[in-house]
């Protein structure tokens, strides 16, 4: 069988993971080493807690992402796959958010996706093409209140991806990104936080989903990894909503 | 063998997209059941049920069900890939093609969902073929394209009411070289040149096949999909990620 997801699907590829040892990157990394896979999980600070290398790195910093691929060029001689996952969230409107927030935002989430895509294409033509998968978000779509700039970073993500898919594609290079919903990481209880009672409101959070539970981390690896493997070589330019059947529905109006 | 052990049902098996789905949910270990409207292929795989049976019809659905019922008991994926396609404006378009692809495409997605959704254990998959051409509309194919919007809508319905035991998503297909793309060809005035013209939008470099599909039915078939439901996943080789008007093919 080709690929089935019994056997490692991954064997013998070089993958990058930017915000590896996040709640959702930490994730990933599992599942591409438990498929076969090279990885490295790159992150601004931690370790990984995955069978993943750790790299050092700062999204930010050009400098920080040409070393990162200098050296997965010098260790491996090419790159299969890139994740862009390294990503903030800042809870509050336009109105309380600074500039120097709605900088930072967009230097982590949209810059840091365009210098790390920028700078693995070269590796990826050494490979004779890859798959390219970014974080995109349900909000890059519909809004969540108190989240502006995170959603416009989203929006940025998702065209950026259409733009790179477009472009690359001829190298055989695809690009999708996938836009998860509610999915249970620290960003998430961050999020909930801010809004008053954690247990009622993962109650009702919950029961808005079709099927009544958010996501988790692994959910997400679960897609990201077909995204990666030869399964989907002929998905790119997509944005892949994961969000547990959440806006399929109009909202959940209390009458 | 990711579906060892789970039951399926793929409407419209004979060929194309149907047959590439059918034998991939086989090779990951599930028991499979198509159908269409005519004689058993000679060439299907032996291990693979055949009913003759009219998606369109009721009576012809219910029978089906029950052989679904007969043949496994339960059913845990249902695809619902039958359906035709009739080059037309809008126009031209008859009371009887109406009936002809509505009762198809629109019908026959409606009455498959409703007779064996009762089937369907906890953990069910439903996957419907829509199209792209659902989303932006394909010169000359209109009732095709609206057929498709309907899918669309109907398997947001579907996750909604039916989640969690059920969930449902649809796949878009761009261009898929099966017998219904050529027919869309051959409607050009220069069949060749338009399919290099096609071909010279795709960022894939290719059209897709049957297989490119059935692999991502596969996916939204086993639980490793278990949060993927009420979408809408376009699979066509970034076809509509880039814009219609492209100066470099002037």
């Amino acid at each position: 069988m080709n690929g089935g997801a019994d056997n490692a699907s991954l064997g013998n590829r070089i993958a990058v993971v930017t915000g590896g040892c996040g709640g959702i990157g930490t994730a990933i990394c599992e599942r591409f080493v438990r498929e076969g896979a090279t990885v490295y999980a790159a992150d601004i600070a931690g370790d990984s807690r995955s069978a993943a290398r750790y790299l050092s790195l700062d999204v930010t910093c050009e400098d920080s992402i040409r070393a990162m691929m200098e050296r997965i060029g010098d260790e491996q001689g090419r790159l299969d796959i890139l994740v862009n996952a390294a990503g903030i969230e800042i809870e509050s409107t336009i109105e309380e958010t600074t500039l120097a927030d709605w900088n930072r935002i967009f230097a982590i989430n949209v810059t840091g996706m365009f210098l790390a895509c920028k700078h693995a294409l070269s590796l990826l033509r050494r490979a004779g093409g890859g798959s390219i998968i970014n974080f995109g978000s349900y909000d890059g779509f519909i809004a969540d209140p108190g989240l502006a700039a995170y959603c416009a970073t989203k929006g940025a993500v998702h065209a950026l991806t259409r733009a790179m898919a477009c472009d690359h594609g001829p190298e055989n290079i695809r690009v999708n990104a996938v836009c998860p919903g509610y999915v249970d990481t620290p960003m998430l209880q961050g999020f909930f936080g801010s809004s008053g009672d954690i247990d009622s409101l993962r109650q009702a959070v919950q029961d808005v989903h079709p099927v009544r539970r958010y996501g988790t981390p692994e959910d997400v690896a679960n897609l990201v990894n077909w995204l990666a493997g030869d399964e989907a070589r002929y998905a790119s330019g997509q944005l892949w909503v994961l969000d547990g059947g959440l806006t399929a529905q109009v909202q959940q109006m209390r009458l | 063998m990711r579906l060892k052990g789970k039951t399926a049902l793929v409407t419209g098996g004979r060929q194309g997209i149907g047959r590439a789905i059918v034998e991939r949910l086989a090779d990951e270990g599930a028991r499979v059941m198509t159908c269409g409207r005519a004689y058993r292929p000679s060439d299907l795989p032996k291990e693979i049920g055949w009913q003759v049976a009219d998606v369109s019809d009721g009576a012809s659905v219910r029978k089906l069900a029950g052989q679904v019922r007969a043949t496994f008991g339960g059913l845990s994926i249902l695809v619902n890939n039958a359906g035709v396609q009739i080059e037309k404006t809008l126009a031209e378009t008859t009371d009887a093609d109406w009936d002809r692809l509505m009762g198809t495409n629109a019908k026959g997605v409606f009455l498959c969902c409703r007779e064996m959704i009762p089937l369907m254990e906890r953990g069910g998959s439903i996957i419907n073929i829509g199209s792209v051409s659902g989303n932006t509309a394909d010169p000359g194919l209109a009732l095709y394209n609206a057929s498709k919007a309907f899918v669309h809508g109907l398997t947001r319905s579907i996750a909604v009411d039916h989640g969690p035991a059920i969930r449902c998503n649809a796949i878009l297909p761009g261009w898929i070289m099966t017998g219904m793309a050529d027919a869309a060809f051959a409607l050009a005035s220069d069949p060749d040149r338009a399919k290099a013209d096609a071909l010279s939008r795709h960022p894939a470099g290719r059209f897709g096949q049957g297989s490119d599909i059935a692999a991502l039915a596969a996916w939204l078939a086993c639980d490793e999909a278990g949060f993927a439901t009420g979408q809408c996943y376009t699979l066509d080789g970034g076809l509509t990620a880039a814009s219609p008007l492209n100066p470099g093919l002037f």
